[in-house]
């Protein structure tokens, strides 16, 4: 517990959670105004004519009004979960980067702990930028859908189910920021990879799975892309299932996946590492 | 307070190319300031680092009042460390890097403030530490290593970066604290500090011990070199009168000469006998640096 609250002394005591919220915050409104605008068309416009069934039962999936809540209750975890990612990086990385390791492990010999209390204290900074961003969602939301002439959706379980679920997003991508830190241990470089990995990967995955799916004509390989973080974190908290895709576990599960697998390495290569 | 001495035994470290620590043994007693002397690169950080569990030995083992640092159960209650190469992030102030660490070892907080005093920092508490100057950082450091009011105290190169006012504080504090009984291991390539500072010496050269004693111990183990200077008008009688001694003479280039394989009585009396006149007659201790080049020598310091 001790171990806990020290790293989040060092979390609050500089500047990067701050940097970081603001940033979230930011591409929080900017993401809030373009789901509530393709809310605005999806409702109230019909589907349009001459769409393949496919399409039209993916289109008629995204009017319903439980499905649009959902992605408004949850806006802004694109970006939220990317900088989740980096302060989780920035937790471990700027140990080395200050050197401050050193101090860190004479005061606590036991490496695991350490580890364990950086990946619990980045969970917990996870599920706060989590709290901040549903404090601001929930009302933005019951207003938005108030002048839709539709009410706020929060007693249909789907709807809250995501906004939980979105919590756990949050807090597992702080665990696979600390993660992800420790196997890169340069913080420019951690970061840099994080942001790219995060967005040019989760673009060309989603490209690549989906046109080699297309091309083998084996609808699992465009299933694939749900493996990637970033697209199960999506995935996981939306409302309704969209036709194509799995339903909304299987990215908790992938999700958990990457966060053991990142957090177990992490910790095993640490706890043998020469500090010098 | 337990008794808080060091034994290292067999200690080895080995990176890729280099042989970093070399088979060491030596121990270091309680009550008494203890330099850690080499060149660079002789292992003195390896060495002090795989003391405190930061870096795995190869081989060998070292242990502070009988246990591995690893197993103690407070760690920071009875050691307190000041490494090269540790530093505070650049963006927190002075007192909050205290703070966090007072927070992983449950330690109070107002002992960060505590500490801040003894190391005259106060005034610079709420300062970030990228403004720190060299010697605040060093004495940041050293209020670290003093939040647990530790029996033993480990030094990495303490004097580097600090002005003499600084060092002279230094040199005051850490005597101070081995005068209480603790135990003090300070590692320096600065020799004329140790021979102010230290009581007992650990040398090492290229990974290996050379010397362990105390000061005068070391010095006396090289006094085979120590010289005796004499001034005489009668050059030539007394050279012909020591040389029948066995010892040799060589002129030192200002007017005296230099005279070694014998003591100073010895010569006083040779003079006597051969009816020289002597203007003066001085027994030259080798200083600490020179033992430490001869003891040291045609080893790479760069490896
Ligand atoms: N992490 C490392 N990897 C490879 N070689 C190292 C490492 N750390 C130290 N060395 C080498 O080990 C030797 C001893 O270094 P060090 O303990 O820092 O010496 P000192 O502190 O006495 O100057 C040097 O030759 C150094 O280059
Ligand atoms: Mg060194």
């Amino acid at each position: 517990m001790n171990l806990v609250r020290s790293e989040f002394l060092k979390i609050r005591t500089t500047n990067a959670w701050w940097l970081f919220g603001l940033g979230a915050f930011a591409m929080l409104a900017l993401t809030f105004l373009v789901n509530a605008l393709g809310a605005y068309y999806a409702l109230s416009e019909p589907t349009p004519e001459g769409l393949n069934p496919d399409d039209a039962a993916t289109f008629e999936a995204t009017r319903d009004v439980v499905y649009q809540a959902a992605n408004l209750y949850t806006s802004g975890q694109f970006f939220g979960l990317l900088f989740v990612l980096l302060l989780g990086i920035v937790v471990i990385t700027s140990e080395f980067q200050h050197q401050t390791v050193t101090t860190t492990f004479l005061s606590t010999p036991h490496r695991t702990a350490v580890i364990l209390a950086k990946l619990v204290a980045a969970a917990l900074a996870g599920a706060g930028y989590w709290l901040v961003t549903t404090a601001l969602n929930i009302p933005a939301t019951i207003i938005f859908l108030s002048t839709q002439d539709v009410s706020n959706q929060l007693g249909e379980w789907p709807v809250l189910r995501s906004i939980l679920l979105n919590l756990l997003a949050y807090v597992l991508w702080g665990v696979l920021g600390v993660g992800f830190g420790v196997l890169i241990r340069s913080q420019i470089g951690a970061t840099v990879t994080a942001v790219a990995l995060y967005l040019l990967g989760t673009a060309a995955g989603a490209i690549f799975f989906t046109l080699f799916a297309n091309w083998l004509d084996a609808d699992w390989i465009s299933d694939l892309q749900y493996g990637l973080p970033s697209i199960a974190s999506g995935l996981m908290v939306s409302g309704t299932n969209i036709p194509g895709q799995p339903v909304f576990w299987v990215g908790a599960v992938v999700l958990v996946g990457w966060s053991v697998l990142t957090g177990t390495i992490g910790t095993l290569i640490t706890r043998t590492r020469d500090i010098s | 307070m337990s008794d808080g001495q060091i034994v290292v035994s067999g200690l080895t470290k080995h990176y890729k190319n280099v042989r970093a620590v070399d088979n060491l043994s030596f121990t270091v007693e309680p009550g008494r300031v203890t330099g850690f002397l080499g060149p660079n690169g002789a292992g003195k950080t390896t060495t002090l680092r795989m003391l405190l569990n930061l870096v795995k030995p190869t081989a060998g083992t070292a242990t502070i009042g009988g246990q591995r640092y690893a197993d103690l159960k407070d760690p920071l209650r009875t050691v307190g460390a000041v490494l090269e190469a540790s530093s505070a992030h650049k963006g927190r102030t002075g007192i909050n890097h205290l703070r966090v660490i007072c927070g992983a070892a449950g330690f109070p907080r107002q002992r960060a403030d505590e500490v801040m005093a003894t190391v005259g920092l106060t005034p610079a508490a709420k300062r970030k530490f990228k403004g720190y100057s060299l010697g605040m950082r060093q004495r940041l450091g050293i209020a670290a290593a003093l939040l647990g009011d530790p029996q033993v105290l480990v030094l990495d190169e303490p004097a580097n970066g600090l002005d003499p006012e600084g060092i002279r504080w230094m040199r005051d504090l850490l005597k101070a604290l081995a005068a209480q009984g603790r135990t003090v291991l300070v590692s320096s390539h600065l020799l004329s500090e140790m021979q102010l500072l230290a009581d007992d010496l650990v040398i090492i050269a290229a990974g290996k011990l050379v010397r362990q004693g105390t000061v005068t111990q070391v010095m006396d183990s090289m006094a085979h070199s120590a010289q005796v200077r004499v001034r005489t008008p009668q050059v030539e009688e007394l050279t012909s009168a020591l040389t029948a001694l066995k010892a040799t003479v060589t002129p030192n280039g200002e007017g005296a000469l230099m005279v070694a394989g014998i003591d100073a009585p010895g010569v006083g009396r040779a003079a006597l006998k051969a009816g020289v006149e002597l203007h003066e007659l001085t027994l030259e201790r080798p200083d600490l640096e020179r033992v430490f080049l001869e003891l040291t020598a045609g080893k790479a310091a760069i490896r």
